[in-house]
């Protein structure tokens, strides 16, 4: 791993010839010898791994899809496959370190072993699919910390600040990204585990103690977070950034946000966005602008970003929308190469300098339309219409009237063989003109999903919050697919 | 890990010397100077700190219990009165440093040994948690507190291990966190069954080939129990690690029947008593052979819960702690209200031959004993001792407790769910026939559903599960 202050000041050739050099390395040492999947991938399509000169090259090799790593119940540990490691059972196959214990002992090639592995495992946190392992290596938890840790200095905290972690807990990336990169940068503060865990009352009895000026959420919770701690009169003054992971944040729920935290005594707050994944093992940070959008810094030492025509796969040029896709650079662990991620990055990869910051490391466009959003349903027929559930979320997030929203899709009186239904339960912020309220979300919905909604059934907050399950689920459950199959 | 090796095998004399300089050094540098509470404790009672020379003198300073940390409404600053507060600028530069016990470096007027790092909470069952405090003296504190645990487990970098104790910011899930990280092992911290859900930890335990488990016992009970409605298999499983309920004896050895009947590997069963005050937990290297303490960090004493004095070696009692070595939340003579049934010991260890101090027996919670109103009387119901019988009944999957007041008198309403195939009517007339002659208030016995139990005793939704519900003054 590279020193990041030099790193994020490297003209962009000189990164390229990094990555480069890191790719030829990882993928000749490292993936072609220990990889079981893609050594078996490479002999398979006849690719010479060492004709893997550098990242143009990447376009040589298939793409990696969730399916492929996800494990089902008649292979229920395929992810095994994708984890890089010289143990027994793959060096019997592929050769093996033990080669060195003629030379160097078996000591040495059991340190050379451990190196590789796993200490600590995190899953993707699908719906419906079986949740896949991505492990790491304790050589991995130095490149997970220290990316947390330029994560923050994107951020720009410092080791003065006090944070509360309110991401739930789970062996998922967002809490564990935030646990070790505070811990790297010396971050004093509260892994409380989020609402679920220790209680939303006790959470904000937290923030009271500790005085945070540091708080970490998922969206959707932290809104009704702050509702609440509005209505009981908290102080929150000493707060002055928030950051998001998990959801995207759309620019009216930024604006919501603040306005709360004004209420609760903050003065000038920032909102900042984060964009991670399992399958890559970090997350990134948007650089912080009120007015702009800069797009997410990336650590060139640890991935290779690509962004494709997700039809065609083939490469888009640099600031074009595409889709965005991961190669993994010396890791160890679970390592994918080219992973298809879903997410379409709106304005695509961009190598020039940040106008912002300076800091010269790519950056993929802050406006990424998340696939992880609405999990594996993102892109769902309703009423024979192909609807992008993602819309729903800047609409009825930033909408300066709604409070609370949920979308269920069903089936009309829950016949399979019925038409499709979809509805949105709401709740409205204050006393609304509701026709009015009605006709605005109905010609917005209509607008940016190209469906109509069904019906538009009005609740009352507490009831949309049990619904949501804001304080009993992970993560708040904002589109349901009731459909009977 | 170099001090461990030295006081795991001090002689008990030595070890007694060392918790006396220990204890004078922190009542008189620490607690003196920069404990808001004790400060002015000393001050309102004229305790004089130099005339605490060590542990004989200890009983002068009055006990501290949950209730003189928790913050009054409206006060939610006030725990942190029993923070040490760092040092001033300039303090102590003129004080010689060196090295104390075991090369540890004497820097305690360094002031980022006080510097906060990490908020846990205490996890019991009062309304409202206490704030806990950790330096990063005490992360490294808790940290080498779990490599020695792993150490009397006899754990290594090879043992791949399932924590399924349930996710809180608190002691007892850190700790296991950092000393499996200390000791390299793979690992998988689910968060427990309100996090991940049980069949997920199953599947992972059976994936991963995991011969560690790490779980409350009802938990590792009920996880067991179902492995075979998963279709699942534990038999790379090898050893269970109970804590943070209560483990009594008859837990672990139906723990380790249970392993047998579903082929796991080996059967190894142990345990670890944590205490949030004390800042980490201490491990037992076989069953019933004491919990080893850390006696360089705590202090630990076994007092009449009653009068308060301190008692003899192997007599039950309360458990009490004082800390030795602790930045940050720091406590003198804290109540736990956890009593050990087989007291203290300060012999080697028969097993293992480790010669720190050892707490005896099983842990009772003082909250699990109940006055209760029969026809003849008031008199005491130890819930815990039901909570034996009830582990030790090989068909009893779950069940809780509840205590209702009829008219002038209190009943016991007990409900059971068999584990699968019993036949309940019959385990019911058991229970009864076993439980009717020691309670003496009406008591009934009833069977119900799987998911109406474990709603009830809220199996996947609170740190451990409940089991006593008191609805007298509901």
């Amino acid at each position: 791993m590279e020193n990041w202050e030099k790193l994020s000041k490297m003209p962009y050739k000189e990164i390229k010839e990094m990555q480069d050099r890191k790719l030829r390395a990882f993928i000749g040492n490292q993936i072609y010898l220990y990889s079981p999947y893609y050594s078996e991938l490479l002999k398979q399509q006849k690719i010479d791994p060492f004709k893997i000169k550098g990242i143009e090259d990447l376009r040589h090799l298939p793409f990696t899809y969730k399916w492929d790593i996800a494990p089902t119940d008649e292979d229920p540990k395929k992810h095994k496959d994708f984890i890089i490691r010289p143990d027994e059972e793959v060096t019997e196959k592929y050769g093996h370190l033990a080669k060195m214990s003629m030379t160097g002992g078996k000591d040495l090639v059991e340190e050379r072993v451990y190196d590789f592995k796993p200490v600590h495992i995190h899953f993707t946190t699908g719906r419906t699919a079986l949740p896949t392992p991505f492990v790491y290596s304790k050589r991995d938890l130095e490149n997970l910390r220290e990316s947390g840790s330029r994560l923050m200095n994107v951020f720009e905290i410092k080791n003065t600040d006090i944070f509360v972690n309110c991401f739930p807990f789970a062996p998922h990336l967002a809490f564990w990204f935030t646990y070790f990169g505070a811990e790297k940068m010396n971050v004093a503060g509260f892994h409380s585990g989020g609402g679920k865990i220790v209680g939303t009352n006790n959470l904000m009895d937290a923030f009271e103690y500790l005085r945070p000026t540091v708080a970490v959420f998922i969206p959707g919770y932290c809104y009704y977070f702050l509702r609440e701690a509005v209505k009981q009169g908290r102080d929150f003054s000493s707060v002055n950034k928030i950051f998001f992971g998990g959801e995207r944040v759309p620019p009216g729920l930024k604006d919501k946000i603040k306005e709360l935290l004004n209420q609760l005594g903050a003065g000038d707050v920032s909102v900042l966005a984060t964009y991670g994944m399992t399958e890559a093992k970090v997350a990134w940070g948007e650089c912080p602008s009120e007015d702009h959008y800069y797009g997410y810094h990336t650590y060139p030492d640890m991935e290779v970003f690509e962004t494709i025509d997700p039809e065609s796969g083939e490469p888009v040029g640099e600031g074009e929308d595409g889709e965005v896709v991961y190669t993994a650079l010396d890791w160890r662990g679970t390592a994918v190469l080219r992973y298809r991620t879903g997410d379409i990055a709106k304005g695509g990869l961009l190598l020039e300098p940040c106008p912002n910051c300076g800091r010269t490391v790519p950056r993929i466009s802050s406006n990424i339309q998340r696939k992880s959003e609405v999990k594996e349903f993102s892109m769902t027929k309703v009423k024979g219409t192909l609807v992008n559930l993602n819309n729903f979320f800047p609409l009825l997030m930033s909408h300066p009237d709604v409070e609370e929203w949920q979308v269920e899709m069903r089936k009309r009186n829950n016949d399979p063989f019925e038409l499709d239904e979809i509805v949105l339960y709401v709740a409205p912020k204050g006393d609304v003109n509701r026709d009015k309220f009605v006709a605005d979300i109905r010609q917005k919905v209509l607008r940016d999903t190209e469906v109509s909604l069904t019906d538009v059934i009005f609740k009352s907050v507490p009831e949309l919050v049990s619904q949501l399950g804001m304080e009993t689920e992970l993560k708040e459950k904002r589109i349901v697919d009731n459909r009977p199959t | 890990m170099q001090a461990w090796n030295k006081i795991s095998r001090m002689p008990a004399a030595a070890i007694k010397k060392m918790q006396d300089e220990l204890l004078q050094k922190i009542i008189n540098e620490e607690f003196a100077v920069r404990h808001p509470y004790y400060r002015t404790l000393f001050g309102d009672t004229g305790i004089n700190p130099a005339e605490i020379r060590g542990v004989a003198d200890l009983s002068r300073i009055p006990f501290t219990e949950k209730k003189d940390i928790l913050a009054p409404p409206g006060e939610p600053l006030y725990p942190k009165q029993f923070v040490l507060e760092a040092p001033q600028d300039g303090e102590g530069k003129g004080k010689k440093k060196g090295f104390s016990l075991f090369g540890k470096k004497d820097d305690s007027s360094d002031s980022a040994n006080y510097r906060f790092s990490s908020l846990y909470y205490t996890a019991g069952r009062t309304a409202k948690a206490v704030p806990i405090e950790y330096t990063n003296y005490d992360l490294d504190n808790l940290k080498e507190a779990g490599t020695r645990a792993f150490d009397i487990f006899g754990l290594t970098r090879d043992d791949t291990l399932i924590n399924a104790f349930s996710y809180a910011p608190n002691a007892f899930f850190w700790q296991m966190f950092y000393s499996t990280l200390g000791i390299g092992s793979t690992s998988l911290q689910t968060g427990g069954g309100r996090v991940l859900g049980l069949e997920k930890i199953l599947k992972a335990v059976d994936n991963l080939e995991a011969p560690v488990l790490v779980a409350a016992p009802g938990y590792a009970l009920f996880a067991l129990q179902t492995l075979v409605h998963f279709g699942l298999s534990a038999e790379n499983l090898e050893r269970v690690i109970i804590g943070v309920d209560y483990a009594p004896m008859e837990a672990v050895e139906r723990l380790k029947k249970m392993m047998e009947s579903v082929g796991t590997k080996k059967n190894i069963v142990q345990r670890i008593y944590f205490n949030s005050e004390a800042k980490s937990g201490w491990a037992e290297c076989e069953p019933d052979f004491g919990y080893h303490t850390n006696p360089d960090h705590v202090l630990v004493q076994i007092v009449d819960p009653e009068s308060g004095a301190v008692l003899g070696e192997g007599e039950k009692g309360e458990v009490v702690i004082t800390h030795l070595d602790a930045r940050g939340t720091t406590l003198l003579r804290f109540k736990t209200g956890d009593i050990a049934t087989g007291g203290f010991t300060t012999e080697p260890c028969p097993n293992c031959k480790r010669t720190v101090p050892r707490i005896m027996g099983d842990i009772e919670r003082k909250e699990f004993n109940y006055e209760l109103q029969g026809k003849d009387g008031v008199f005491q119901f130890n819930g815990n001792n039901l909570r034996k019988k009830m582990i030790a009944s090989e068909n009893v999957l779950l069940w809780y407790a509840e205590i209702n007041r009829n008219g002038s008198e209190d009943s016991l309403k007990i409900v059971v769910k068999g584990v699968s195939g019993t036949d309940e009517a019959a385990l019911l007339k058991t229970l009864e026939q076993e439980l009717q002659s020691e309670y003496k208030v009406p008591l009934t016995l009833e069977s119900s559903s799987l998911d109406a139990v474990v709603n009830k005793i809220g199996l996947e939704k609170f740190i451990t599960e409940q089991i006593f519900f008191d609805n007298r003054n509901s």
